[in-house]
């Protein structure tokens, strides 16, 4: 009995450090501690495999496009208060409720393909194989955010920029 | 009969006592020995790993198969376990990458 529990103890101990080391191998502690501070350009910096240039080169494309990304939010804002609006105040007229949905969504088909040729143009600068996943993970997304982003914001009250 | 045995027994009686003396008197005085306890110790020690080792060797097909499964398991385990936590944190930094892209985003969150 002793011997059989000094075996499993030893067994049990030597799987314990396999898996520990196999944990290891394959976790990414950049991610892990992009996550941690919450910063998004040090995630795309570590997974995407970014050099000096490269990651210089992301963030001047971010610049740029955040005044357009300002300027869609409060045109999409301003479209979804006059909706609100119009639905509080004038519930029962179909045709002006219908345009107000109508000019909301096409604010928000504008915003989605500005963002969809601007992480087009940051894929551009990564190398091929790093844009292709880039691309991969961010325009379903983007395509699907009624159903993939807009949820977790409801959810979760995320901090503003 | 009588006469052969009575001779006999006086010497022997007187044998005896002389034996009772010398024992009485005797004693034993070993050289000591500080390495004795360690040295006891050790063999039984070494005793009890020859066991393992036999016992092991007794049954080393069921173990080495008992020691395949159970590295196989725990190496697909942390792997797995890894690889979710990096699928999770990607998902988080994909979602928080695109709120500050997003402007739609933006309008649901300043709403």
């Amino acid at each position: 009995m002793k011997h059989l529990l000094r075996t499993l103890f030893g067994l049990g101990a030597a799987a314990a450090a396999i898996g520990f080391m196999c944990y290891h191998l394959n976790s990414a502690p950049e991610l892990h501690a992009a996550v941690r501070k919450g910063d998004a350009m040090a995630w795309l910096r570590a997974d995407f495999n970014l050099d000096e240039r490269q990651f210089a080169e992301i963030q001047r494309l971010h610049e740029n496009y955040a005044p357009s990304c300002e300027e869609h939010c409060r045109m999409i804002q301003e479209a979804i208060q006059a909706r609100d609006a119009l639905r509080r105040t004038n519930g029962d007229d179909l045709v002006a409720a219908a345009e107000a949905e109508r000019t909301l969504q096409q604010l928000r088909a504008t915003c989605e393909s500005a963002i969809t040729v601007h992480v087009q143009q940051v894929a551009a600068v990564m190398s091929p194989e790093d844009g292709k996943r880039y691309l991969a993970l961010v325009l379903p997304k983007i395509a699907n955010f009624d159903h993939q982003v807009a949820p977790d914001l409801k959810l979760e009250g995320r901090p503003q920029h | 009969m009588g006469c052969g045995v009575l001779p006999l027994a006086i010497p022997m009686n007187t044998s005896r006592d002389k034996l009772s003396e010398t024992l009485q008197d005797w004693r034993v005085k070993p050289p000591s020995d500080p390495g004795f306890r360690a040295a006891v110790w050790r063999r039984i020690g070494q005793q009890g790993e020859a066991t393992w080792t036999a016992y092991l060797r007794a049954h080393t097909a069921a173990w080495a198969v008992a020691a395949v499964l159970t590295f196989s398991v725990a190496g697909v385990a942390g792997r797995a376990l890894a690889q979710a936590r990096v699928e999770a944190d990607r998902e988080t930094m994909v979602v928080s990458y695109l709120v500050e892209l997003d402007p739609r985003a933006q309008a649901i969150l300043k709403q």
